[in-house]
């Protein structure tokens, strides 16, 4: 009998890559749910919901057509730790409580360095790290919770590590960044995240674990923009001193984010303005924190991409794109 | 963490498992090996973050023929970073005929072959920044790259091979950070090592000397020591410390501070190139990595045997700076900026040639009529070299008559005449001070006059051009500048015999079972290369080394001793010991 697997943020690009695997097995059938309406397209066999994911009452009413829910939520800390909650809470009320797939994040561990296992304090300070930590803790409290802690998800359709790096490479904003780019970068290619999901949803005896997700030997964030650069032609790799860095981060990263804000809510769209590189990054690219994977090879008997084939795929995808 | 030896207290004993002494390009790239392992690491330095005076002043002394040889002071540095802090970062590696015994270059061999070597040549490249380790146009480069001079194929020089540049990269600032934040590593300041003490029966060393220049005494104990002090300091501290080995440590067959060899540079000659002007690259080339290469003509292995010369290499250059005759607004630019350039680099540009006020007229005049080639030069030099963490190598003038130099640098025979000693002077710690006798050899001036012979044949065969010099300047124009500066090689030799060698092939010094030496003063022979990116990837080896010892010893000792009750760690905890001199 196939299994029924509600998709939260099923729009967002693991929700997107989730929703097509799943469908594609002989296993599961998924039905994607999501915030915003979509129109529906011809012969789509895809079953599709909207509503607000903070909604306990529309989540408990989703729920009862599920056997396994996966949230893949994403959004600011606020969203992200209160659909956590409603998710739980609804999930609780069923008769019989589904398996929850919760995807949060090593952003969990905040500014650790050297080998975090599963088992490092969740010591993350920012909102989006708190919003995690809380849902984390939600999550304990639901029996059939296995919470999934990606690293640096990339792929086809990554707008942030994929497409974006992508851009900031084509652009000559990064690239060799010197001991600035020395910190590691924890890289987990999507498809690798879908065969975890895979295995939580199916695997009995996991319930209550977390999982670090990342490639067993990950490159530096030097190394990934050398080797992404390579492969979408972005060549010679520029060198980025620190003077240039501390401008983009410190200078031209607050203006450009307000003027994105205020073209957003005014809605002018046709006007581009380059993509704001945030001082959070430059803290993330020199992090030398390296995740533990082991527990994900063992359990969930994981076997990682390669950065070449993860690459490859990625270019292809960015190059079709029109970078 | 980074600990400043002013702060400890007196006669504190540092202890460590590794101890290094030097935090330059040998000494810092060992001690990232160790980040992580476990093995607790030591790694002495003189100086602090920024040159000082009374630190660098340690390294002054004489030299027996100033026009050969620069002051011992110039072109190395005393200080969190070594001489990698004013670097001009070209990097290659040694050719494999650099490591043979070769019967027409006397005393030459390495105890191994170049394939020992080359599994830490890409590591060590990622350290210098230098990109992927290939050498070669072809593979560097998707396209091959723009060949140096159009129609010069030789079977006597190659044009194919390259030369990388590192940022250049300061060692003390790209890895400081990395060093300071490894729980195992102890970066200690100020601590200037004066003696080695050896155990009595001088087959181990049982401390190292340790002091301040404000009177502090420290001692510093480990399992195994490492000097990485550059090919000069070594042979300074094996001969001074005499105190159990009464000629100096390894010193037993008066091999330390003989066979010191530089490399031999120069300038020479006017070559006309007789295809279009577009027709030559003399530049640098950009690689996928961003890394500046440039082409040299190298001569050839089998052209080297059969015609028994050192290596050679040479690349196109401008005419001579000083010579206002050259008409060009760039290099007369660059004249009259001489009080702006840093000695080392000055040297070779100006020479030690006081110029007139005819020729500072006349290079004014050549500014004055070219002015906006000497400003785009000028913003060339400021965008991409002076401002830039990535800098533009070196001076690149292309000629719009076809006309360049040809710029050498050439291999050096070692011979035990040519030597460092220890002077009757002393420094501000009480150690005799250097005496710098270089000396090279007929066999030295006959590998440049025959390769430059054999270039300008091959330019004639080839029919790119014609170069014109004159074969009896040869020996003056390749000591117009002395010894080439920074390149301190062979003052402890490594060999398989310790009748005709300093240190073993594991760069152990012989006899004395837990010293080593890392860097330039191991290498039995020069090359054409510059040598620091093999001075890295020869100190990689010895890190990986000396945690193999390391550890085979530890599980040695664990094996024989049988598990006792909760025991502190052996020697002060340094960590907990020192935090209050600790920097943050």
């Amino acid at each position: 009998m196939s299994l029924r697997v509600l998709v939260l943020g099923a729009d967002g690009f693991i929700g997107a890559h989730l929703i097509g695997a799943l469908a594609a097995s002989d296993w599961a059938t998924p039905t994607a749910a999501g915030r915003r309406p979509r129109a529906a397209s011809a012969g789509d066999p895809i079953a599709r919901l909207q509503f607000d994911a903070t909604d306990q009452d529309a989540l408990e009413h989703a729920l009862q057509g599920s056997d396994a829910v996966v949230n893949c939520i994403s959004g600011s800390g606020q969203t992200i730790a209160a659909s956590a909650r409603a998710l739980l809470a609804a999930a609780a009320r069923q008769s019989r409580p589904p398996r929850v797939v919760h995807m949060s994040s090593m952003a969990v561990y905040g500014a650790a360095s050297g080998l975090a296992s599963e088992s490092a304090p969740l010591d993350g300070t920012d909102a989006y790290a708190l919003a995690k930590i809380a849902a984390e803790s939600d999550c304990s409290r639901y029996s059939e919770a296995v919470v999934l802690r990606p690293g640096i998800v990339y792929g086809p359709r990554s707008r942030q590590w994929t497409e974006r790096v992508g851009r900031w490479l084509v652009q000559r904003r990064v690239g060799d960044l010197g001991a600035a780019g020395d910190g590691c970068c924890n890289l987990v290619y999507v498809d690798d995240v879908v065969s975890a999901i895979f295995q939580c949803l199916r695997l009995p005896g996991i319930a209550g674990q977390a999982f670090n997700l990342a490639m067993a030997e990950p490159p530096t964030w030097n190394d990934y923009f050398i080797a992404f650069a390579r492969q979408i032609d972005a060549v010679p790799l520029a060198r980025i001193g620190r003077r240039r860095l501390k401008l983009e981060t410190k200078v031209l990263a607050p203006p450009l984010k307000i003027a994105e804000i205020l073209l957003a809510k005014a809605r002018l769209h046709w006007i581009t303005l380059p993509e704001p590189i945030p001082p959070s990054l430059l803290r993330l690219w020199r992090q030398d924190m390296r995740l533990d994977v082991t527990r994900a090879e063992q359990l969930l008997q994981l076997r990682w991409t390669s950065l070449a084939d993860g690459l490859a795929q990625s270019a292809r995808w960015f190059r079709q794109r029109g970078r | 963490m980074i600990l400043d030896a002013n702060n400890l207290p007196e006669n504190h004993a540092l202890r460590a498992s590794v101890c290094i002494v030097g935090a330059g390009a040998a000494g810092i790239s060992m001690a990232l090996q160790f980040i992580g392992s476990g093995i607790e690491v030591l790694l002495l330095e003189s100086g602090a973050f920024e040159e000082e005076p009374d630190t660098q002043a340690l390294y002054a002394g004489a030299v027996a023929d100033q026009r050969l040889h620069s002051p011992p002071d110039r072109y190395r540095q005393r200080r969190f970073g070594g001489t990698t802090t004013i670097w001009g970062g070209r990097c290659m590696p040694f050719d494999p005929i650099d490591f043979e015994a070769r019967d027409y270059v006397p005393h030459s061999g390495w105890p191994f072959t170049r394939d020992v070597l080359l599994p830490y040549y890409p590591a060590a490249n990622r350290l210098c920044e230098a990109g992927d380790f290939s050498y070669t146009a072809a593979e560097s480069f998707r396209d091959g790259g723009r060949p140096m001079i159009a129609g010069f194929d030789s079977a006597v020089f190659s044009s194919d091979t390259l030369e990388r540049f590192s940022c250049p990269t300061d060692f003390g600032a790209r890895y400081g950070e990395r060093l300071r934040a490894a729980p195992n590593i102890s970066v200690v300041l100020h601590a200037n090592v004066s003696a080695i003490r050896l155990q009595p029966a001088g087959d181990r060393v049982a401390s190292l000397e340790v002091r301040t220049l404000g009177g502090r005494r420290l001692a510093a104990q480990a399992g195994h020591y490492v000097l990485a002090i550059g090919g000069l300091e070594v042979a300074r501290l094996l001969l001074a410390s005499r105190d159990v080995q009464a000629d100096g440590i390894g010193n037993q067959h008066d091999l330390v501070g003989r066979y010191y060899m530089c490399h031999l540079a120069g300038t020479i000659g006017a070559l006309r190139i007789l295809k279009p002007a577009s027709s030559v690259h003399h530049g640098y080339e950009i690689s996928a990595e961003g890394i500046y290469c440039r082409r040299r003509l190298a001569l050839r292995p089998q052209t080297q045997r059969s015609q028994r010369l050192g290596n050679f290499v040479a690349r196109l250059h401008h005419p001579r700076i000083t010579d206002p005759a050259h008409r060009s607004s760039v290099l007369s630019l660059l004249y009259l900026a001489k009080p702006f350039i840093p000695y080392e680099y000055s040297k070779r540009l100006h020479g030690d040639e006081h110029g007139t006020l005819a020729s500072w007229l006349l290079h004014l005049g050549n500014v004055v009529t070219g002015p906006f080639e000497a400003l785009a030069f000028a913003w060339h030099m400021l965008r991409d070299r002076k401002l830039a963490e990535r800098k533009f190598p070196s001076i690149i003038v292309t000629s719009r008559a076809n006309l360049y130099s040809i710029d050498f640098h050439a291999e050096q025979q070692p011979q035990a005449s040519s030597r460092v000693l220890l002077d009757s002077a002393r420094d501000a710690l009480g150690m005799p001070r250097l005496r710098i006798d270089w000396r090279y050899t007929a066999g030295d001036v006959d590998t440049v006059q025959r390769a430059i012979a054999l270039l300008a044949a091959e330019f004639a065969r080839t029919g790119v051009g014609v170069l014109d010099y004159d074969a009896a300047t040869v020996e003056a124009e390749m000591t117009r500048y002395g010894a080439y500066g920074g390149h301190h090689i062979g003052t402890a030799r490594m060999g398989s015999d310790a009748r005709s060698s300093v240190v073993d092939s594991d760069c152990r010094v012989h006899g004395v079972d837990n010293l080593f030496v890392a860097g330039s003063a191991t290498f039995p022979t020069s090359s054409q290369a510059n040598p620091t990116l093999t001075v890295v990837a020869l100190a990689l080896r010895l890190a990986a080394h000396l945690s193999r010892v390391v550890r085979t010893q530890a599980a040695a000792t664990a094996a024989a001793t049988p598990a006792p009750p909760i025991a502190p760690p052996a020697g002060a905890p340094l960590a907990g010991a020192l935090a209050a001199g600790a920097t943050p």
